[in-house]
């Protein structure tokens, strides 16, 4: 559950009608600006305990300090603006936005810059019935990541911990 | 020796038998510990499991998590997966972090998921379509020569299928079958449970979360709280099986109910019900029986400059108790607020309600111009406890836990590098510590291993029960 701004800004003669959703979690206790995503029309609100306490009041051109988490339209069908997309709603906090893609990501390395077997697509090495092999021998069948693995231990890009 | 053999005087015991035994005597404690589980000496010791054989027909965490207690401890477990698709767990990954290994070499482009990890550790991974007729006998087998199955199936599913324990008990008598599920047999026998609904329907979830005053609902707990917890507690009545076993020499079945596991979670709500009809509430970070004895937000980060958001907004929790009267006392003039404690001098006045709404609101007030790292640093200054509401990444890098080996980086066969803690937390051995070999295989790698080398099936045979999707 979290509080809304439902947009009536009137844009070209015909009300924005979007609602904007304020993420329960970091609006929670919260005092600042916040964009619509549809217009982009900036709202002062102050939240204590997850309650509107002041606001939403138009603040005609001054900058958001954060976006709302996502938005729909629902008098419009089903159109909505997802998180995260750019200047219009923000990314998840709870998850690093300067490495979530919004795609699987394919890591070949841990974070400590040791080498991970867990990419797609991987050459099939199945044996009989899918018996794979105990080991995936990663100089064998994933040279380029070796190559590199090496290269990051020349460079001391490995860490122990 | 005392004369009377039932009598044990430690002063009359015989002392130190070497050199060695008499240095292990004068260690400190600390060191004691330190000598005795010894973290990364796991495999040079013995394995207190070691000997038991157990099938696992589980999907999801919480019954794949009873059987990998048993993996962890040294039991051989075989995990039969549906063929060409495995788990579907496999495919529950986290959104940003998928793909860890191609599902199998039908499906190159689909994997196995973050979210699979730690659920199936040690176990050996094989495929079978056991209710078809033709599999039904390398089933029999498997059945024959293991101590135990555990499966998750609708109720009376295994039984359609003439496998569930009235049928393999015939077989082996010794057997031990676990049927783990959501509501167990009654009147909701064909409801199935995922976690959300354990602590739904459990009441557990209405008893934690925020409280209305603070804009509150109820909540669950985001990780499967309850699968792991109804897990461990299978684990539990698995062991007590075995010894069961050993006394008796026959098997026994396990129903296990995973929304009824969360029940027993509630503590003294229904006690209390029963004895004064009241219905126990949710009260967020706080606690219902204790003030000071909760959580409060600090007004800063410990981290105003992280990239990462959960360190950068989030790292201003803190846990405080100070629920004895002095203790509250010296609370009440750190934070310059003595009129708090003349107020609620007794802990009877300032565990109610209304008291504990003043109280923290003082707290986070004078908390709200601080980081997390100072409140604990004040609050530690003046004796009193409290600690940091650590996140992950904290967990991580902190030595205590590194040092005790409960988190620890692993170099796994087929994995790689990952960072381990299921198996290394759950609690330390001495004689017989727990240990992670690897953190899981790919659907079917194990078909050869079981089906040619354990049952001695011909690999003509296995071929072509592979070939038409059978295993």
């Amino acid at each position: 559950m979290c509080d809304i701004i439902w947009c009536k800004k009137m844009v070209d003669g015909k009300p924005c009608n979007t609602v904007n959703y304020l993420d329960p979690y970091c609006f929670w206790n919260w005092e600042g600006k916040v964009n619509c995503a549809e217009c982009g029309t900036v709202y002062y609100i102050h939240m204590i305990q997850g309650h509107m306490y002041k606001g939403p009041e138009e603040r005609p051109g001054e900058k958001p300090d954060t976006s709302p988490l996502y938005a729909d339209k629902p008098l419009d069908g089903y159109s909505n603006y997802s998180p995260g997309v750019e200047g219009r709603t923000r990314p998840f906090e709870c998850l690093p936005r300067h490495i979530y893609l919004g795609v699987p990501d394919m890591r070949k390395f841990s974070i400590r810059g040791r080498p991970l077997r867990g990419w797609r697509p991987q050459p099939p090495d199945g044996g009989i019935a899918g018996s794979y092999k105990f080991n995936w021998d990663l100089k064998r069948l994933s040279p380029e990541v070796w190559e590199e693995y090496q290269r990051m231990l020349r460079d001391g890009e490995v860490k122990d911990w | 020796m005392a004369k009377d053999p039932r009598v044990c005087r430690l002063e009359e015991l015989d002392g130190p038998k070497s050199k060695q035994e008499l240095d292990e005597m004068k260690m400190p404690y600390e060191d004691y510990c330190r000598a005795a589980f010894a973290p990364g000496g796991e495999f040079s010791r013995p394995l207190s499991l070691k000997g038991i054989r157990w099938l696992s027909t589980t999907m999801y965490i919480f019954t794949p998590h009873s059987v990998s207690n048993l993996a962890e401890l040294g039991a051989e477990v075989i995990k039969v997966e549906m063929p060409r698709m495995g788990d579907p767990m496999r495919h529950c990954a986290p959104f940003n972090e998928t793909y860890l290994y191609p599902l199998h070499d039908t499906r190159p482009m689909t994997g196995t998921g973050m979210g699979y990890l730690n659920a199936n550790p040690n176990e050996y991974h094989i495929t079978m379509d056991y209710h078809l007729d033709e599999m039904k006998e390398a089933f029999y087998r498997l059945v024959k020569m293991s101590d135990g199955l555990t499966e998750c199936y609708r109720p009376g599913t295994f039984d359609r299928w003439k496998q569930s324990y009235r049928y393999l008990i015939e077989m082996n008598p010794r057997f031990i079958y676990v049927w783990g599920g959501g509501f167990g047999y009654g009147p909701k026998v064909f409801g199935g449970s995922y976690d959300i609904l354990g602590q739904a329907h459990a009441g557990l979830a209405s008893v934690t979360g925020m409280h209305e005053f603070m804009g509150g609902h109820c909540t669950k707990h985001s990780n499967w709280c309850i699968d792991w917890y109804s897990g461990t507690q299978i684990t539990f009545g698995i062991l007590a099986a075995i010894h069961w076993r050993r006394k008796t020499g026959l098997g026994t079945m396990i129903e296990f109910s995973q929304v009824q596991a969360a029940t027993r979670c509630l503590g003294y709500a229904a006690p209390l019900y029963g004895r004064f009809g009241i219905v126990r509430q949710r009260w967020g970070n706080w606690d219902t029986q204790l003030c000071v004895h909760g959580i409060i937000l600090a007004g800063k980060s410990d981290y105003p400059d992280a990239i990462n958001p959960q360190d950068r907004l989030d790292a201003r929790y803190v846990m405080v108790s100070a629920f004895n009267d002095p203790d509250f006392k010296e609370l009440c003039e750190v934070i310059k607020k003595p009129d708090l404690y003349s107020r609620y001098q007794k802990h009877k006045d300032r565990v109610e309600g209304e008291a504990q709404v003043e109280i923290y609101a003082a707290l986070e007030e004078w908390a709200k111009d601080k980081s997390r790292g100072d409140v604990v640093r004040i609050l530690q200054g003046a004796g009193l406890l409290a600690e940091p509401v650590m996140n992950d990444r904290e967990v991580y890098e902190c030595e205590h836990y590194r040092l005790r080996g409960t988190i620890r980086w692993q170099d796994d066969p087929i994995f790689g590098d990952v960072l381990a803690m299921g198996s290394y937390g759950a609690g330390l051995m001495s004689k017989t510590p727990r240990r992670l070999y690897w953190i899981w295989r790919p659907v079917g790698a194990d078909n050869v291993k079981i089906y040619h080398e354990l049952l001695g099936y011909p690999t003509a045979k296995i071929e072509e029960w592979y070939s038409k999707a059978m295993i």
